[in-house]
């Protein structure tokens, strides 16, 4: 049988219609569109119920409460808690990376043990015996650093080094390092505590205080709710310092004056003051008005800062004017800031009758310690960090035979870090406690990772800067993801190994005991329906109901008592303002003005990951950090837009680029810190360099304080 | 361009008060999470960073000490007038849901980038490559968007996926998921900026604070002249910030 023409059509167009008429062909070119896009090496979202719970970031210094968004029980993302005094719904780019931080390529994964060049893994077991024999062999003579500021952990920390015997128990330097010596020679006892919420003039002398000062972020919400927007505002902000940072960018006025010259600033300030009749009872004043009326007069700090008399009585006026003026001194990048400028702050809070005052300074009490032979806090502020590391370079201190740090990264956050490292390097046995290979940790021979905060149990006890005091609960949400534990526990357990009595076997007991003394304590209360700045400005304080604290604290609410310590005999330290208030040097190259953001982490975070999108290419173009100065700057030191140049200082050279930017002073050189980092991960590594570094220390006059406010560079 | 305009009901809109940006990067970094936009080890790198959020730095381009600066942050102005939508060839990107946001349909994505050319506000991406996430840190998306695969174009979509659990909370409350409470829909950068510079709310409610913000007189928004009639208004109280919104002659 043959197919002739005819069959042949009828097939065809059977065929074609049947086609048209069954679903396969489309069913096909749908399943083809679909499988197309099914790339199974893209992450797939996860799954799961959705859920919300509260803790408080501790990457973060200003110490926001959290929510954290959890996906079928794991952590997706953080946002600030509007429930807590120090966040009101506000995150910082850094309180935001406690979530991803967790799988941060950099994290240590295990305990590790130096094994020449590289390190090994080993067991907790085999830290913990290996920690007491070298501790054991070298009590007497055992140093810590901590770079937590506000943990409870310091106090388990400083009782079990100070029976070991201590060689040092030291902090970070930051600002709260300056404060508290600055107080100490006042003869003041406390904390400062800042009222921004209820000041209605602000002068800011350096503080970078929307970025890097104190609770930054509170203080930002603080200035915002003064601020409506579109209409006038109810608040007037003046800054003084070498750049137009983030702070002064939102600031009425900005005055530029170096960091060396803010105290000069301040006393010109007084000088007005004075004369307009400002007085005091505080002791010294009359040495200090004799100081002040003998060298700080509009012509000697016109002469010595540039910033013309009228502008200084301007600002004494709207001070004095004001019904709740502030002074807020600081250092422009968060440290490296003497006493004495901030004594001179200080100064201007008193002439104004600000301090102990509702929208002035509080000086609010510490939280008692609840670990036997802990050190005080003022007690830890008054180690000399650099000074000491310094001596141990040159062979003048001793090196101590053990050094424990925790949560601190001093061979890349001090200044003149090449000597640091050095100092480090002279001590025998060394352990670090940090949760990420940084550079201090890669220098130890013991390497103890602490578990991440959303992993532990941890607190926050009112940081400095915050108006009130505060206690707010940091708890795990999740189990530790690698071998990790929380230090204090490891640092606890070391204790039992070692024969010594803590009182307590593990943290969350410290923590429960802290939280109960707190319950007895006179006018504290769960900020919730009433928040302590309504308390400080005449607002009953709600009693603290129910007595189960630790739970309201578990539900992310903070405690806080608004209170002052009664001043007895805090007065002006006139002595060390003579001696140490002296206008900057003119450099002969250009004077380093650094500045930090909390987008690049700090020296114990590296830059978080997601973050490295936030810094913006005049900041970091490619590998290499950019540099700002001013035109006339860079004209008379032959400096053109984009080239490369060579900062030299303290022995230590830095690439840069040059950003011509016209909102540095004259004379300055304004380079971003947080970069160069030489551990860490991808991120971090390798990107841009540490200018911090190029900081030299000097000892400060009359408080004999390690300062490094503003270094001389040479640029080539 | 404005006879093809569509009105909506609903108008959801950002304010951004320049005055009170203090440029800290809080608003980009909470918008990279909650939108899993990948880390990027290369992100100083801006043709190729990808960032549905970015913080621009303006200033008055006068010499010290008269120089002066703000920030500018910028998601995706949800035109009225949208020029993405009109050039794309395939309708990935619509404007035509009530509330006024532009969307962006992966799926249907070709990745020929003629969005990205048309806007401009430069707020549209495109994915050259896979998204990679360190280990384990793909554990921390966000279940609420997508994860896009390279060669499609993304955007910022004021964080559609917040309105859509907003009117589900409202429906299990009770409520009227068409009339949500002021502050009951806000996306992530708004939630979270420090300094409470950024609103967000529906336009065309008179019980939300934003309907009342753009009436401000120092309220503008970014190249009015083109027609595309945005939803993100800016204020600011300088008048050399508000001048930066447009190109203006030396003589207007």
């Amino acid at each position: 049988m043959g197919l002739d023409r005819r069959a042949f059509l009828g097939l065809v167009a059977g065929g074609t219609v049947g086609i048209m008429f069954t679903p396969v062909p489309w069913k096909l070119i749908d399943d083809a569109s679909i499988w197309t896009q099914n790339w199974p090496w893209i992450p797939k979202v996860p799954k799961g119920q959705i859920d919300y719970v509260t803790t408080t970031s501790k990457l973060c210094p200003a110490g926001e409460g959290l929510k954290i968004m959890r996906v079928a029980g794991n952590p997706v993302s953080a946002g600030g808690n509007p429930d807590h005094p120090l966040s009101r719904g506000g995150v910082s780019a850094l309180a935001r990376s406690e979530v991803y931080m967790l799988y941060s390529p950099a994290r240590i994964k295990s305990p590790m043990k130096r094994n020449g060049k590289t390190f090994a893994p080993i067991t907790w077991e085999q830290a913990l015996i290996e920690m007491a024999e070298k501790l054991g062999a070298a009590k007497g003579s055992v140093a810590s650093i901590s770079g937590d500021a506000t943990g409870t952990v310091n106090e388990v920390l400083t009782a079990l080094v100070g029976k070991l015997g201590s060689a040092g128990t030291f902090m970070m330097p930051g600002e709260a390092t300056s404060a508290a010596k600055a107080l100490k020679l006042m003869g003041a006892q406390g904390q400062a505590g800042y009222d921004f919420e209820n000041a209605d003039t602000v002068l800011v002398l350096g503080a970078d205080i929307f970025e890097t000062w104190g609770t930054s972020t509170r203080n930002r919400k603080a200035f915002g709710a003064t601020r409506p927007a579109g209409t006038k505002p109810a608040s007037n902000y003046i800054y003084v310092g070498p750049t137009r940072n983030n702070t002064a960018a939102v600031c009425d006025q900005w005055i530029p004056a170096s960091a060396a010259d803010l105290g000069v600033v301040a006393l010109g300030i007084a000088w007005h003051l004075l004369k307009a009749g400002a007085t005091s009872t505080a002791p010294g004043f009359d040495t200090f008005k004799a100081v002040v009326n003998g060298g700080y007069g509009p012509e000697d700090v016109k002469r010595a800062t540039g910033i013309g008399g009228d502008v200084l009585a301007g600002i004494a006026k709207t001070l004095m004017a004001s019904k709740a003026s502030l002074v807020v001194t600081g250092s422009p990048f968060g440290q490296g800031m003497g006493a004495a400028p901030v004594i001179a702050g200080m100064s201007l809070n008193m002439l104004l009758g600000r301090v102990n005052k509702p929208g002035g300074v509080f000086m609010l009490p510490e939280l008692a310690s609840v670990v036997p032979g802990a050190l005080s806090r003022a007690a830890m502020l008054d180690g000399d960090l650099p000074a000491f590391l310094k001596g141990v370079e040159s062979g003048k201190t001793p090196a101590p035979k053990a050094l424990l740090v925790y949560d601190a990264n001093p061979a890349y956050g001090l200044p003149e870090a090449a000597t640091m490292a050095k100092a480090l390097e002279k001590i025998p046995f060394k352990v670090s406690f940090s949760s990420f290979m940084d550079e201090t940790a890669a220098l130890c021979d013991l390497v103890l990772p602490n578990s991440l905060p959303l992993e532990r149990y941890d607190d926050v006890v009112t940081p400095y800067g915050s108006g009130f005091c505060l206690y707010s609960l940091v708890r795990p949400i999740q189990k530790p993801i690698y071998d990790t534990k929380t230090s204090a526990d490891v640092l606890l357990a070391l204790a039992r190994k070692l024969s010594i009595d803590l009182k307590f076997d593990n943290f969350q007991q410290v923590l429960k005991e802290k939280v109960a003394s707190l319950s007895k304590a006179s006018g504290g209360f769960v900020a919730k329906d009433v928040m302590p700045w309504q308390v400080a400005a005449g607002k009953p304080a709600p009693a603290l109901v129910g007595g189960d604290l630790w739970k309201a604290l578990e539900a992310g609410y903070a405690w806080t008592m608004v209170g002052q310590v009664a001043q007895t005999g805090m007065g002006f330290a006139s002595e060390v303002v003579a001696k140490a208030v002296k206008a900057g040097k003119p450099a002969a190259g250009a004077t380093l003005a650094p500045y930090a953001q909390l987008r690049t982490g700090t020296p114990a975070t590296g830059i978080p990951c997601q973050d490295l999108t936030t810094v913006p290419d005049t900041e970091l173009l490619g590998e290499t950090t950019l540099v700002r100065l001013n035109s006339e700057t860079a004209k008379t030191l032959g400096l053109k837009k984009g080239q490369m140049v060579k900062l030299s200082a303290a022995g230590v050279d830095c690439q840069a680029k040059v950003h011509i930017f016209e909102s540095v002073m004259t004379g300055m050189v304004s380079a971003p810190l947080g970069f160069g980092h030489t551990a860490f991960d991808y991120f971090s590594q390798g990107k841009g360099a540490n200018y911090l570094s190029l900081m030299a220390v000097a000892e400060e006059p009359g408080s004999g304080m390690s300062t490094w406010i503003a270094s001389e560079v040479k640029i080539a | 361009m404005s006879g093809q305009k569509k009105e909506f009901p609903i108008t959801w809109g950002m304010v951004i008060d320049i005055d009170k940006c203090t440029g800290c990067g809080a608003c980009m970094a909470s918008c990279q999470t909650e939108n899993n936009v990948e880390p990027q080890r290369e992100a100083s790198n801006k043709l190729r960073a990808t960032s549905w959020m970015t913080v621009y730095e303006l200033t008055n381009d006068k010499a010290y000490p008269d120089h002066d600066i703000a920030y500018l942050p910028r998601p995706c102005q949800q035109c009225g007038n949208p020029p993405c939508v009109s050039v794309c060839p395939v309708i990935a990107t619509e404007k035509n849901e009530n509330g006024g946001i532009v969307s962006q349909v992966y799926p249907r994505c070709i990745g020929c980038r003629y969005c990205v050319a048309a806007c401009p506000y430069h707020v549209r991406y495109f994915g050259w490559f896979d998204p990679v996430w360190p280990e384990g840190m793909e554990k921390t998306l966000s279940p609420l968007t997508s994860v896009r695969p390279r060669g499609v174009v993304e955007k910022c979509s004021f964080c559609h996926h917040r309105w859509t659990l907003a009117k589900d909370a409202a429906r299990a409350a009770g409520k009227d998921p068409e009339d949500l409470d002021d502050g009951a829909y806000v996306t992530s950068c708004v939630q979270n900026c420090p300094s409470g510079a950024l609103a967000f709310g529906d336009l065309k409610n008179p019980k939300h604070k934003v309907h009342e913000l753009i009436k401000s007189p120092y309220a503008y928004r970014l190249l009015e002249r083109l027609g595309t009639d945005t939803q993100v208004y800016y204020i600011s109280r300088r008048e050399w910030v508000r001048k930066l919104g447009d190109n203006y002659l030396k003589s207007e």
